[in-house]
């Protein structure tokens, strides 16, 4: 009698224990967060993360060239601050393509480091384009709105790329290069000519760097999720 | 010697200027353009020539390097410009391209040009424009127009992203409609006119650059076979269903209120049988409570027959004899003085003649809710001992009609009020025994007692005559029992017969006891039956408003039987057995004093008051 209620009882927490066990595999599995991709299966993933990163490129840069194309107007005229900004982007040490053909020679992770890079290279210096905006006469109100909202774009860009650099080529994440930005004591000149100068500069820079980007998005995502058949 | 110099050298000046050779004007760069953003191509304009032949050459130098170059093709690109293929060509990165003219007196350099090809991308037009109507099945026929990029551009590696744009206008109208087409090559037109000639033009443009100049128009004439038919069709439709709205709204108009009620039929109300709701309006109350088989409800007589006197027997401190205020008894002297009619006294006095004015105003049920079961849990002197009865509801209320009206006597101060009717009742049937003429003199006493205070009515004192009372009657036959009657009102005992009491015993003291007669059969007629030796029954005429049982022994109703009116609720009038004169008084008196509430008798008290007196 009672060997036979013990073998009930021990039936009964077995099936216990094996239900808990079983819902926690059912619940384990749906806690993760991304999907892993086995070759081939990512594919529709890969091409929405590059559509998103692409349309954020693509904003970013238009920001960056109506900050250059206002201020270009407005301070820029006559003074021959163009003349002067030749060879002065600090991002220009970075190995980055100048045409098609090296473009489609890197390799692509390649590319996507150096996209990081160039994006880092941006930090700082948007940051002190925001804070010291202030010290123009007169400065623009879309000047200081779009500075930020840039800044808030290329942080997503970053985390967008990434993630695709997890996915394309996992494990990867030695030898970044940096670039070093020390222009901040022309940005606080006392001189105004120095100072304007200064920020010609920085937006000058800038538009190019995001226009860079811009397009070494688009040929990676050509390459990698439609196999050069844009 | 000086002036000398200048002097030939003004001469030779002048020698030239009279030849008619300059150096070259400054020349002007017009502009840079790359169509693909691998190559680019400068042009400018030249200055003047001086009048001699004038050679042009364009020198640039890149970002990043210092040396100059010229410029490596001026061919491809027509006269007065630059074309540099891939070769030469270095995104992200500044030229600085200067045109030089030169002719023989000299050279002419013209304005730097600081140019990046990143922001000059301005590609060719697309190609290829085609025009199509399309009919699809179920749906209204459209315009696909289709393109190509144009031919130089890479966008398959990404390198180039091309945007575009259509525009086109009909053969009749001068304005051009623009549509944007984003990326793709082809669009559709889905409002059109049919039996027009419409012309196309598209244009593209890079991700960041310039528009292009818009392509080659292309030419379409829409067929004119458009269903101008479904329209014709609906409009008959529509003329038509709204000529039967009109018809349907006239009809409605004109016939009007039967369609309605055809359509939707009124509800009926609520109805009881033989119920006329009118005649409730009008107030005729006894012709709608007969309708509705109701007898004697509510009491239809004249009101002042209601105002009947009374006479309350009390025994103690908490009754007392209290004539009812009718208009009839202006002064018999007991009325008490600090009654107020209309007022609540602070004891919770009840005006009985209030009472009565409101019954007559208002016919409305009475509440026949008699509270007798309060009445019998009142302590009780024990003398009376008085049993309750059973089933208050159904018989006739014989201590107590008259509860539900808070029917509390008007009483002297000091006066304990709420076992007044009980014990009045109790008083009466202790009277039950007493000859006419005690009880008439107990009355009067009491009648006495009422004007004086309320010490008069000492419990010790009542009880004494009582006791007397009681003895004297004891020794005479219950029988001869005299009782004074007491009108009381037919309204609470309306459709109800008469019960009977049975006395069940007179205990030593002189107290009656009464029971229900159980099984009576109430409808009978009083017919005085044979009373058995054992047994003393008193038949209840009546119950007055103020809970004064009017007991009458039965065997005494063959005697009255003069006074009984009808089968079912004969009224017991007074019997007075011993004083035949007093009876014959009162028989005379009562025809007088006789009232008549539906089917009981009354007898007004006042009657054979006098009659004892």
């Amino acid at each position: 009698m009672i060997s036979v209620m013990n073998s009930q009882g021990s039936a009964q927490k077995a099936g216990t224990l094996l239900l808990l066990v079983v819902s926690n595999l059912l619940f384990c599995q749906n806690v993760h967060p991304l999907p892993i991709c086995p070759s081939g299966d990512c594919k529709m993933s890969l091409q929405d993360m590059f559509d998103r990163l692409v349309m954020l490129s693509h904003y970013i840069h238009s920001l960056s060239s109506e900050i250059f194309i206002e201020f270009d107007q407005r301070y820029a005229q006559g003074r021959g601050f163009i003349a002067k900004a030749i060879n002065g982007c600090h991002t220009s040490s970075l190995p980055t393509p100048e045409d098609k053909e090296q473009a489609q020679q890197i390799p692509p992770e390649v590319l996507l480091k150096l996209v990081i890079s160039l994006l880092h290279a941006w930090n700082d210096p948007l940051y002190q384009l925001v804070t010291e905006v202030g010290g123009i006469h007169e400065a623009p109100d879309g000047m200081v709105s779009r500075a930020k909202e840039i800044e808030a774009q290329i942080k997503q860009l970053l985390e967008g790329i990434q993630k695709i650099i997890g996915q394309v080529h996992p494990g990867a994440n030695e030898n970044e290069i940096y670039s070093v930005w020390a222009q901040l004591p022309s940005l606080q000149a006392a001189d105004e000519e120095s100072r304007l100068f200064a920020f010609y500069n920085l937006l000058h820079c800038l538009r190019r760097d995001s226009h860079k980007v811009d397009n070494y998005l688009k040929i990676l995502k050509c390459r990698i999720v439609y196999q050069n058949n844009c | 010697v000086a002036s000398t110099i200048a002097f030939i050298l003004l001469l030779c000046l002048n020698i030239s200027f009279l030849n008619g050779q300059s150096p070259p004007g400054k020349p002007e760069i017009l502009k840079c353009r790359s169509p693909d953003k691998e190559t680019f191509t400068c042009w400018w304009k030249p200055g003047t020539d001086g009048g001699l032949p004038t050679n042009y050459s364009l020198t640039y130098v890149r970002e990043g390097d210092e040396n100059t170059y010229e410029c490596p093709d001026y061919k491809t690109s027509g006269p007065n410009s630059c074309f540099f293929s891939k070769k030469y060509t270095s995104i992200w990165k500044i030229y600085i391209i200067t045109v030089n003219a030169t002719n023989q007196m000299g050279t002419t350099a013209s304005e730097p040009l600081y140019v990046d090809v990143t922001y000059i991308v301005e590609p060719e037009p697309p190609r290829n424009l085609s025009l199509e109507v399309k009919w699809p099945k179920d749906r209204k026929p459209y315009l696909l127009i289709r393109w190509s990029p144009p031919n130089i551009t890479d966008l398959r590696s990404g390198w180039f992203t091309m945007e575009y744009e259509i525009r086109l206008k009909s053969e009749e109208t001068d304005e051009w409609e623009i549509h944007f087409a984003g990326q793709q090559t082809q669009f559709k037109i889905f409002s059109l006119y049919p039996g027009q000639k419409y012309f196309v033009q598209t244009r593209c443009k890079p991700d960041h650059g310039y528009w292009s100049r818009w392509g080659q128009e292309s030419a379409i004439d829409i067929p004119n076979d458009f269903t101008m038919k479904d329209t014709t069709v609906w409009i008959f439709v529509a003329v038509l269903s709204a000529v039967i709205c009109l018809i349907m709204v006239w009809a409605v108009a004109l016939k009007g209120y039967s369609m309605m009620t055809c359509i939707f039929p009124p509800v009926p109300g609520p109805k009881i049988k033989g119920f006329d709701t009118h005649l409730l309006e009008k107030g005729k109350s006894e012709e709608l409570l007969s309708a509705l088989g109701c007898q004697d409800f509510p009491p239809t007589s004249d009101c002042e027959d209601l105002l009947v006197e009374f006479l309350e027997v009390d025994d103690n401190e908490d009754e007392q004899l209290m004539p009812s205020h009718s208009k009839e008894y202006p002064g018999q002297g007991v009325k008490p003085t600090h009654l107020d009619p209309d007022s609540d006294s602070g004891h919770g006095s009840y005006d009985s003649h209030s009472l009565l004015s409101e019954k007559c105003e208002e016919p409305q049920a009475y509440p026949p809710t008699f509270h007798i079961p309060e009445i019998i849990e009142k302590p009780e002197n024990p003398e009376e001992n008085i049993t309750p009865i059973q089933d208050p509801q159904s018989n006739i209320p014989y201590f107590h009609a008259d509860v539900s009206k808070s029917s509390t006597w008007p009483l002297l101060p000091g006066q304990h009020m709420p076992r007044s009717p009980y014990h009045s009742i109790a008083d009466v049937c202790k009277l039950a025994g007493a000859p006419v003429d005690a009880v008439a003199s107990f009355l009067d006493k009491a009648g006495k007692n009422a004007l004086k205070s309320s010490k008069a009515f000492e419990t010790g004192k009542e009880e004494k005559v009582a006791k007397q009372e009681m003895e004297s009657l004891h020794s005479k036959t219950k029988e001869e029992t005299s009782w004074p009657l007491l009108q009381e009102k037919a309204s609470f005992i309306y459709a109800k017969p008469l019960d009977y009491v049975e006395i069940h015993k007179v205990n030593k003291d002189g107290v009656l006891s009464l029971l229900p007669k159980q099984k009576e059969n109430c409808d009978q007629v009083e017919k005085p039956r044979a009373s058995e030796t054992s047994k003393e029954y008193a038949k209840v005429s009546g119950v007055t408003d103020n809970n004064i049982l009017v007991l009458v022994p039965e065997s005494q109703v063959q005697n009255m039987a003069l006074f009984e009116e009808s089968a079912k609720k004969a009224p017991s009038p007074l019997e007075q057995n011993q004083s035949e004169k007093d009876l014959a008084s009162f028989a005379g008196t009562s025809s007088n004093c006789r009232l008549q509430l539906g089917r009981l008798d009354y007898l007004d008290p006042t009657c054979f008051m006098h009659s004892f007196h």
